[in-house]
């Protein structure tokens, strides 16, 4: 039952007695901005009548960001800890034929070096584990990391990189998606370059289509996009004497993690204990591992704590960013602009590994089509590896790519016809009860409502 | 080499590699690690701290280059029992999300307010060029700042 606040709260002034801690003066709530006091919340007869609709609250943990004392984990450091770097591929895809680390292992300051072969699993990834580590056969980005080297500043370790000899033979190299797609150059054989795929059938299109009074074809193209989190990727490992190892990491999923960590690892998940504190951005770029086992072996091989962060570099070069799509939609509509059927063909560009590509590809596929009635709908998708990087999660897993194409494709149809923008796009979305490309039936649907306040609030002009 | 500061009012004194810079000095030498590490080239302005009344990107200033001077830092604006307007106004206002970039725009917004106590939307905006929010959240800082600035004329 609901229970509805005894007064109005714009009308007075809270004091919130807040007894939990002596640090924690009373605090004086204004008017407008009702506050959510940090770490303890303070529980007036208010607060438990009040649900929090409509209420402006402040984040619980901005009181120690505006102090500068919130504890990322660049911020925490070990006595002894010393600091790893990663080398990265010279080359986009090849072949490793040797490394040899024993110049940068002999260098003073230098603590250890890790290759791909000193990992138990040497293989990750949140859908399939097509990821190494650190790559010992082949290289197939350049963000891929070939060796590690741990010492006692990021400085000596940075130099040590530099005495890492590598000698690859090259492989041909396929940047354009569409050549990917015809497998003559195969990035991870034997497999199919076509890692994953999705079709989706609602009615029958091409009748749709033959019914139509226009028809309306193009291609759409998106980019890649780097997530650039303000704060770099960040791990600390600590590997203890009895063989467990701990990690306090910049990554968003620790549960996730460290089922990875034990795989890679061949080490039990009772063994690895995962720390993650506040991450400082994230956007879907954070939401796997990357060097953390590299970090937990070279503490193993040191016996002291291993910190690594991710140079801006290492960010772009190295860590997941947004899947490019190419799109091609083709589109009957008939005089009035009601869409009758609607066929896309989607290309994912998903650069040398494919971590989230899976969400992506299905989340992409399903929401393609645009929030519109469309009977004969036919979407298909592929996604395939490049020698690029890794695109990976990154906010919307797919719906802002394929948002871009099909309102873009609106606007085409409603100036060819010469409908009102808005006015095509009522006659076509989704209705209460409408049923969605998977025919799923959808309830509170509030796309008129929204276009049309929207288009209130913008001062759309509709003449 | 000797590189002495005077840090948030306090001296401060470390030996440090001449190469080291004054965001590494802060950080790792004085343990002061408000100001955050985001592209060490000067672009994202998370390392924004105040050397003699001029904010700059600490990653980039050696801290050679700031030896004898003021420095102050984001743990320089609180004192024990207050918080310094413009925290105030970020934290109720809503303008620190993922909160790393926050330290650096509180020092750009403080280095503004000592100078101009009422700046313009354009002022602010201005003063903020040299800071990079990822997670957007450009409009509540402008808001904070403009509170922090009508609560800091009213005091």
């Amino acid at each position: 039952m609901a229970t509805k606040p005894t007064q109005d709260l714009d009308q007075k002034t809270l004091v919130i007695e807040d007894t939990e801690s002596a640090l924690n003066a009373p605090v004086r709530v204004k008017e407008a901005h009702p506050i959510i006091y940090p770490l303890s919340l303070p529980e007036t007869e208010e607060r438990k009548a009040t649900p929090a609709v409509g209420q402006s609250a402040s984040r619980p943990d901005a009181r120690l960001h505006g102090l500068g004392q919130t504890k990322y984990i660049d911020d925490i450091k070990f006595p002894n800890m010393i600091y790893a770097k990663v080398l990265r591929s010279a080359k986009a895809h090849a072949k490793i034929i040797s490394i040899d680390t024993s110049e940068a292992e002999a260098m003073p300051g230098v603590y250890a070096t890790l290759t791909g072969k000193e990992i138990p699993t040497n293989t990750f990834g949140p859908t399939f584990q097509d990821q190494p580590v650190l790559s010992d056969t082949v290289v197939r980005h350049r963000g891929d990391g070939v060796a590690a080297v741990a010492a006692v500043s990021e400085q000596v370790a940075q130099e040590a990189l530099k005495k890492i000899k590598v000698v690859y033979e090259d492989l041909p190299v396929i940047l354009d998606p569409e050549e990917a797609l015809k497998d003559e150059v195969l990035i991870h054989p034997p497999k199919s370059n076509i890692y994953t795929s999705k079709v989706i059938k609602k009615g029958d299109v091409e009748k749709g289509l033959a019914e139509s009074d226009h028809i309306f074809t193009n291609r759409y193209k998106t980019q890649f996009q780097e997530h650039v989190p303000i704060e770099p990727h960040a791990s600390i490992a600590l590997w203890d004497g009895n063989g467990r190892v701990t990690l306090w990491s910049s990554l968003g999923r620790i549960t996730l993690g460290r089922e990875d960590m034990s795989r890679t690892l061949n080490l039990p998940q009772s063994k690895i204990r995962m720390i993650g504190t506040i991450v400082g951005g994230n956007f879907g770029g954070k939401n796997e591992i990357t060097n953390e086992p590299i970090l937990a072996l070279l503490s193993k091989k040191t016996g002291r704590p291993v910190k690594c962060t991710y140079t801006r570099e290492d960010e772009f070069v190295s860590s997941t960013i947004r899947h490019p799509f190419i799109m091609d939609f083709t589109t009957g509509v008939n005089k009035e602009g009601k869409i009758l059927a609607r066929k896309i063909k989607m290309i994912l560009d998903g650069g040398a590994y494919c971590s989230w590509t899976g969400t992506t590809i299905g989340k992409g596929s399903i929401l393609a089509a645009g929030p519109y009635n469309i009977d004969n709908l036919h979407v298909e998708s592929y996604a395939v590896y490049t020698n690029k990087t890794t695109t990976g999660a990154m906010r919307g897993f797919g719906a802002p790519q394929v948002c871009f194409a099909y309102e873009s494709q609106m606007d085409e149809i409603a100036k060819t016809l010469g409908i009102d923008p808005l006015e095509i796009r009522l006659r076509n979305a989704f209705r209460e009860g409408s049923l969605s490309p998977t025919s799923q039936t959808l309830h509170s649907v509030v796309v008129e409502e929204s276009l049309l306040q929207a288009a209130e609030a913008f001062g759309w002009n509709r003449s | 080499m000797l590189v002495e500061l005077k840090v948030n009012g306090e001296k401060r004194s470390a030996d440090v590699p001449p190469e080291t810079t004054l965001l590494k000095f802060l950080r790792e030498y004085l343990d002061l690690t408000g100001a955050k590490l985001g592209c060490d080239v000067g672009d994202c302005g998370t390392c924004t701290v105040i050397v003699d009344g001029i904010s700059v990107n600490s990653c980039i200033m050696l801290a050679a280059k700031a030896n004898g001077s003021e420095v102050t830092t984001i743990e320089g604006l609180a004192t024990t029992s207050e918080l310094h307007p413009l925290q105030k106004s970020f934290e109720e206002l809503g303008a620190l999300q993922c909160g790393f970039c926050g330290t650096g725009m509180l020092m750009s917004a403080k280095q503004l307010l000592d100078e101009n106590p009422d700046p313009t939307d354009f002022e602010i905006r201005d003063a903020l060029a040299g800071n990079l929010c990822r997670c957007t959240g450009y409009t509540k800082i402008i808001e904070a700042i403009k509170d922090a600035a009508k609560n800091m004329r009213a005091a």
